[in-house]
């Protein structure tokens, strides 16, 4: 607190937070990414009931929608070069953006499996057996026929992830990542205007977040192009 | 480095400690942002002039900043503005004076109004518009066939998404510590400096908060098959 409001540090201090946006988005992007893989992996043996994979698949997911993502994330960053000194390799140097990426890409992976089950188990059953009546493979029952449904239903809550994930970015500061929120906390030491930091943070935050609902809601539209227009659901 | 086993149970039982206050700090703003929310989505739903615009922007920016943003802002924001009106009333009230975990919970309610006004407006809408009228022509006021009608029927179909809050606002009390609370991340981070022995700590505070949220979500099937018992029958 220290020194009094100055507004006019606000504006000042956007370019310099706005210089450290590509890590956040970099964070983002890369956690999206490697959690979708990881979402479409673990979301296979609880689609197709395996035994074994399905009870571990349920406790990594249980686990990550039990655990704050701030626990998570100290777990790996402590965890993973424990674990990993315990077959000869060392990682206590590598950069902590990689643990960042590591905690996030599996927290979003737990999520998406979830979201992915769901959304193929919305499509009825019928759907396959009438695709495999008039001949079609696997494949092509799982491309023409339940991917273009599911996604339908997946992408809303997809979106959801995607935001509440850009929002958890501004946690990665707890362990020293330079992404905007570091960028905010050295600033703040500098200069002790913590109040005009953090609205500054708020409003980039916020306009991110305006931009991504805006381009997720053309995105569903078109997701939805061959509904009715009272039929929409959710 | 060797995982230090019987550390983690020494590090549970000092981190359960913190239980308590953790679980004030989800259920209390959860509380009051009930009623936030519940407000908000009445001035939503029946478009309150002037009010209307102020209650779209609160959940809107709400919605679309972190949590951490809105401690920091009501932390550091909050005092400023008590430090004007008292210096130009010439109170002798100190703002320093005020503990930090108010500052936690007021931020915290308003974050939990913001995400339960969605919830109930949604809640409502899944009432069919038919059931208001039904409520109407039977000649109950507008304060009777929402109390009556709608909000038990949309509170029901709210439960799912009110467990999923409540087991959000449990993991987001863990931000708190960055201001610090010692609640349970807040205990760890405490236990785990004490012995340099991080891992092992977070190990213990991570099997809380699991252990937590399974009760949470245990509470709420039980509430929601209560809750449910007189819509038998059906598809539901």
């Amino acid at each position: 607190m220290g020194k009094v409001f100055d507004p006019s540090l606000i504006i000042e201090f956007i370019p310099t937070l706005l210089k450290y946006l590509g890590v956040t988005i970099e964070i983002l992007v890369a956690s999206i990414l490697f959690g979708t893989i990881i979402g479409i992996v673990a979301a296979i043996p609880r689609l197709f009931h395996i035994p074994v994979l399905k009870q571990l698949v349920t406790l990594y997911i249980s686990f990550i929608r039990g655990t704050p993502i701030i626990i998570q994330l100290f777990l790996v960053y402590y965890g993973l070069p424990a674990a990993l000194t315990l077959i000869n390799i060392d990682i206590s140097r590598m950069d902590a953006l990689f643990f960042v990426i590591i905690t996030y890409s599996l927290s979003n992976g737990a999520i998406f499996a979830e979201i992915f089950r769901g959304a193929i188990t919305s499509v009825e059953f019928g759907q396959t057996e009438a695709a495999y009546t008039i001949g079609m493979t696997p494949y092509q029952n799982f491309t023409r026929i339940i991917f273009p449904q599911a996604i339908r239903v997946a992408f809303p809550n997809i979106a959801n992830t995607v935001i509440g994930s850009l929002k958890d970015t501004s946690l990665a500061f707890t362990i020293g990542i330079m992404d905007m929120m570091g960028r905010g906390e050295t600033l703040i030491s500098a200069t002790a205007h913590a109040l005009e930091v953090y609205i500054a943070l708020s409003i980039i935050y916020y306009i991110i977040v305006l931009i991504l609902e805006k381009g997720f809601k053309v995105f569903e539209k078109y997701t939805n192009r061959y509904q009715g227009t009272d039929a929409s659901v959710a | 480095m060797v995982i230090d086993f019987p550390f983690i149970w020494v590090a549970f039982k000092e981190i359960a400690k913190a239980i308590p206050l953790t679980l004030m700090l989800a259920i209390v703003p959860i509380v009051f942002g009930f009623f936030i929310g519940l407000a908000v989505a009445l001035i939503r739903e029946y478009k309150v002039k002037g009010l209307y615009s102020v209650a779209n922007g609160y959940v809107s920016f709400f919605r679309g900043t972190p949590a951490i943003m809105h401690i920091m802002l009501i932390y550091y924001g909050v005092p400023l503005v008590l430090d004007g009106i008292v210096n130009s009333l010439n109170l002798s009230f100190q703002t320093n004076s005020i503990p930090i975990v108010l500052y936690v919970l007021l931020a915290l309610s308003l974050t939990a109004g913001a995400y339960l006004s969605e919830i109930i407006r949604s809640g409502i809408s899944s009432v069919a518009k038919g059931q208001m009228e039904a409520a109407y022509s039977i000649g109950m006021n507008t304060f009777q066939a929402m109390g009556r009608i709608l909000f038990p029927q949309a509170l029901v179909k709210s439960i799912p998404n009110f467990t999923n809050i409540s087991i959000g606002f449990l993991h987001l009390t863990s931000i708190a510590f960055l201001v610090s609370q010692k609640e349970l991340t807040g205990t760890a981070n405490i236990v785990a400096s004490s012995k340099l022995k991080f891992l092992e700590a977070f190990i213990a505070a991570g099997l809380i908060y699991w252990g937590l949220s399974i009760i949470f979500e245990g509470i709420s099937y039980v509430i929601e098959r209560k809750a449910k018992q007189y819509s038998k029958g059906g598809v539901a």
